[in-house]
């Protein structure tokens, strides 16, 4: 017996970080952040910062990424791609000889072991309720909502702003001293401080705000209440520069906008979604054949479903969306690797099957086929 | 240490040939011994990797034989060490290959020991596709022409289905709207294997029959819209469901308990008839026609009427007074009612048991329980009777108009029922045939008075309960049609 996978290279290209690495491992090698640096031309090399991280636009200028771990040499690598751009530029750019395209939904049901099911994938951008019936993406049900990771930022900003605290990046701070609860922060500026651009001085504080809210937010197990809100334990937590407080309400009623949208601020009329409903609309835009598969088997991934107690109220929500006699199951990983990971995990089981080996789309084909053979051949 | 030796020299006992030192015939015998021991004995020797415990508990004793068949346990027993090391090293090589399943013939590459050099691509063998008939253009011409379909969109969904290995689900969601008509999961299939069936019956033989898969969308249709309706039920729904049905099963219930009621009641005067009748037989027949006539008509009585005694059919000797005894299934109330008439007649409650008293004193016994039971029954009738006269009264006073014509004829007929009873506790000189004949006719009317008589007890007496009814009845259909 002998190992019969090709080497291969899978890459998950998120709106939030990119995930990459070999097939055949359990989690890949290179986890940075989509953002690309562009240095401008200026004495100080300062680094502003561009926040979409599509490569294909501008080929003139270098592009920073935070962390390059792979080294690959890339004549004999076949490329495994959970996004449809870029095939070009894989093809000719770096002449590679097979290319795959997949979309991360599939993955993510595969990594959990399933072909047949629904995905919920919460990440920074979108919050997206994709049916995936026996390998394939049913398009016609697919539902998406922008509440979602980065609309939760937005909130804990305001949150911030309300409470008249400034949010100060770790990179400006050269001292800070303790000081009680509540109390106004005291801190020392770093000298000579480069001259930052404001986009990458967003970033930065972008940072401080999402370790805020992984570690202090929480979804309440039922709707929102007042009375039970203000019973929940507080929690501490320390901004980087010595602000501390502790929060009790403000922690549930921020995440319930992603699951009650009718009472978050700053939406533009209730035309959103809560989670709940974009799952049951997504299920019931399927032929009702598939609804009991669908429903029992719903896949939960995304960095933003990592925050406490979402997979409980998703579960409740469900459950009383749907008629008694649905069998519901939920199916969410509890560690950070494979939820934040699941589509690129998918990826690296697809790429080590035996049997895989003939989907890709080699180089003769795309030469033959041009783009047409990527939408037949990749599902 | 005193050995045995020296205890016998102290106790100066003479022990023979133990005098001397140690000779060879010691060590010799004792070899012997040991020898001969082991020849004795089978000895099963203990497997490696096993635990001397363990093998203690399997062969306790050496004269104890294995429970099990013996078997070569150095093999499966322990657990197999890899042995590491042993043979020469199988080299791997980077290698190129071609997977017979790809049609391009690319060549990939990957590590493969030299040995399997040249072999095919084991995994090729998954690679397993749908058959999807092909059709040529005459064939679509001449038999798949179809008014709803055109050619190129048939094209169409033929290609899907081979793309997507006939998932019809997939194949429907990829199915191109704008450039054709929107269309059911349904309607794709309809047109799928109406085309297979038509193209496997002109493609086969003359001659030969093939079998076609028929497929009928508009059963599926009405399946799927039944589902929907059962999906989308609201929550009340469901509990008003679950309520009706639970309402149809009383019903049920109380019917069932009411024919069983009609039944006994039945039986009771049936045998209450006979008994008369035998009577009557007994009286008017000569006593050498009796022994005949006793066997004929007795099969007709009923078990449960009266008391059943026990035949004795013990060989050996036994007392008559045993005959007499009550059996234990009569009831403590129907023995009392019995000694009470006993007493009240004054008659003995234990006479002597001589044959013939024996036997009429069981008779007698026999025909008190049954007049107590009919007294029963005759009670239980003349208390429901009034029940309803005076429901009816109530109902005619409140007036409504869809119950009152059920009950006023349930009324009746219970009325009339009761009277029936009554004729035939009262005179037991009723004339047996006349009652025999009549039975039928008397029946059917119980048994729609009853049927109108659950109808009233079992729902509530409003308008509504005629929709209730209907209502329960249809989502009885429903769940019959969602199995499929």
């Amino acid at each position: 017996m002998g190992t019969f996978k090709v080497g291969a290279l899978v890459f998950d290209i998120g709106s939030y970080s990119v995930r990459a690495g070999y097939a055949g491992e359990d989690c890949p090698k290179a986890d940075f952040p989509t953002v690309i640096g562009v240095t401008l031309d200026r004495e100080d090399g300062s680094t502003p910062m561009e926040t979409d991280g599509d490569k294909g636009k501008q080929s003139g200028t270098t592009y920073y990424i935070d962390t390059n771990q792979l080294r690959v040499p890339r004549e004999n690598m076949e490329v495994m791609s959970p996004l449809k751009n870029g095939m070009k530029l894989m093809f000719e750019h770096y002449n590679i000889p097979a290319f795959f395209l997949c979309k991360s939904a599939v993955l993510s049901a595969f990594a959990n072991g399933r072909s047949t099911g629904l995905v919920l994938d919460s990440g920074a951008t979108h919050t997206t309720a994709i049916p995936v019936h026996d390998g394939y993406v049913l398009q016609q049900g697919i539902v998406k909502s922008p509440l979602a990771g980065d609309f939760m930022s937005m909130q804990c900003r305001e949150l911030f702003q309300e409470l008249s605290v400034e949010i100060i990046p770790p990179y400006m701070i050269a001292s800070k001293d303790s000081v009680r609860e509540g109390s106004p922060a005291s801190w020392k500026k770093k000298e000579k401080l480069p001259q930052v651009t404001r986009s990458w001085h967003n970033y930065m504080c972008n940072c401080v705000i999402q370790d805020f809210q992984a570690s202090v937010l929480q979804v309440s197990d039922s709707p929102y209440d007042e009375q039970v809100a203000a019973q929940m334990p507080t929690v501490h937590y320390e901004l980087p520069n010595g602000y501390n407080c502790d929060f009790g309400a403000e922690r549930l009623k921020i995440p319930e906008g992603l699951f009650d949208p009718s009472n978050a601020k700053g939406l533009s009329g209730n035309t959103m979604l809560g989670v709940g409903h974009v799952v049951t609309t997504s299920v019931g835009m399927c032929d009702i054949d598939i609804r009991p598969g669908l429903y029992g088997s719903v896949v939960v991934t995304g960095g933003n479903t990592l925050i406490q107690g979402f997979t409980d109220r998703l579960n409740r929500e469900l459950s009383q969306k749907t008629p008694p006699s649905m069998r519901l199951k939920l199916i969410a990983n509890n560690t950070t690797v494979e939820r934040r990971f699941s589509a690129w995990i998918g990826g690296s089981i697809l790429a080590s099957l035996g049997t895989f080996q003939q989907m890709w789309i080699s180089k003769q084909e795309y030469e033959e086929g041009g783009k047409q053979c990527v939408d037949r051949k990749c599902p | 240490m005193g050995t045995g030796a020296d205890v016998r020299d102290i106790l100066e006992l003479t022990g023979g040939e133990n005098d001397g030192p140690i000779s060879k015939k010691d060590l010799i015998n004792s070899d012997k011994k040991k020898s001969k021991k082991t020849t004795e004995t089978l000895t099963f020797k203990r497997p490696e990797g096993m635990h001397r415990e363990v093998y203690a508990l399997l062969y306790s004793d050496k004269k104890d034989a294995p429970p099990l068949l013996p078997s070569d346990t150095t093999q499966g027993y322990r657990t197999v060490k890899a042995k590491l090391g042993c043979k020469k090293v199988r080299p791997w090589k980077w290698m190129p290959f071609t997977n017979p399943a790809r049609r391009d013939g690319a060549i990939f590459h990957h590590w493969r020991r030299v040995a399997e050099e040249g072999k095919d691509y084991p995994f090729a063998r998954f690679n397993k596709t749908v058959q999807v008939p092909v059709y040529s253009e005459q064939e679509y011409q001449v038999h798949l022409h179809d008014d709803g379909w055109t050619k190129a969109e048939t094209d169409h969904l033929f290609d899907l289905c081979k793309r997507f290995d006939l998932r019809f689900i997939v194949v429907h969601d990829r199915y191109d709207y704008q450039q054709y008509r929107k269309r059911s999961v349904e309607d794709l299939k309809e047109r799928y294997y109406s085309i297979c069936g038509k193209l496997t019956k002109v493609r086969a033989a003359s001659g030969t029959e093939p079998k076609i898969y028929i497929f009928d969308a508009g059963h599926e249709r009405r399946r799927k819209e039944q589902l929907e309706k059962l999906f989308n039920r609201t929550p009340e729904q469901v509990a008003e469901e679950e309520y009706l049905i639970q309402e149809l099963r009383k019903i049920e219930t109380r019917k069932k308990e009411r024919e069983k009621k009609a039944q006994d009641l039945q039986k009771l005067i049936k045998a209450a008839d006979t008994t008369t009748e035998l009577r009557r037989a007994e009286k008017r027949v000569s006593k050498k026609k009796l022994p005949q006539k006793r066997e004929t008509e007795k099969p007709a009585v009923p078990e449960t009427a009266g008391i059943k005694f026990p035949d004795f059919k013990s060989a050996g000797v036994t007392l008559r007074s045993q005959r007499m005894k009550l059996p234990s299934s009569v009831g403590q109330k129907k023995n009392k009612a019995i000694e009470q008439i006993l007493m009240e007649q004054g008659v003995d409650l234990n006479p002597m048991p001589t044959e013939e008293i024996v036997q009429m004193f069981n008779e007698l016994r026999s025909d008190l329980v049954l007049l107590y039971e009919l007294k029963q029954a005759h009670s239980n009738c003349e208390y429901e009777q009034q029940m309803l006269r005076h429901r009816y009264e109530a109902l005619l006073k409140a007036g409504s108009g869809g119950g009152c014509g059920g009950i006023t004829g349930a009324g009746l007929a219970a009325a009339t029922q009761g009277g029936e009873l009554n004729s035939t506790n009262s005179t037991l000189a009723s004339t047996p045939g006349g009652d025999a004949q009549s039975w039928p006719s008397t029946d059917d009317i119980k048994v729609e008075a009853k049927e109108q008589i659950i109808d009233v007890v079992g729902a509530p007496l409003t308008p509504n309960s005629r929709k209730r009814r209907e209502s329960a009845s249809s989502s009885s259909s429903v769940k019959k049609v969602k199995k499929p």
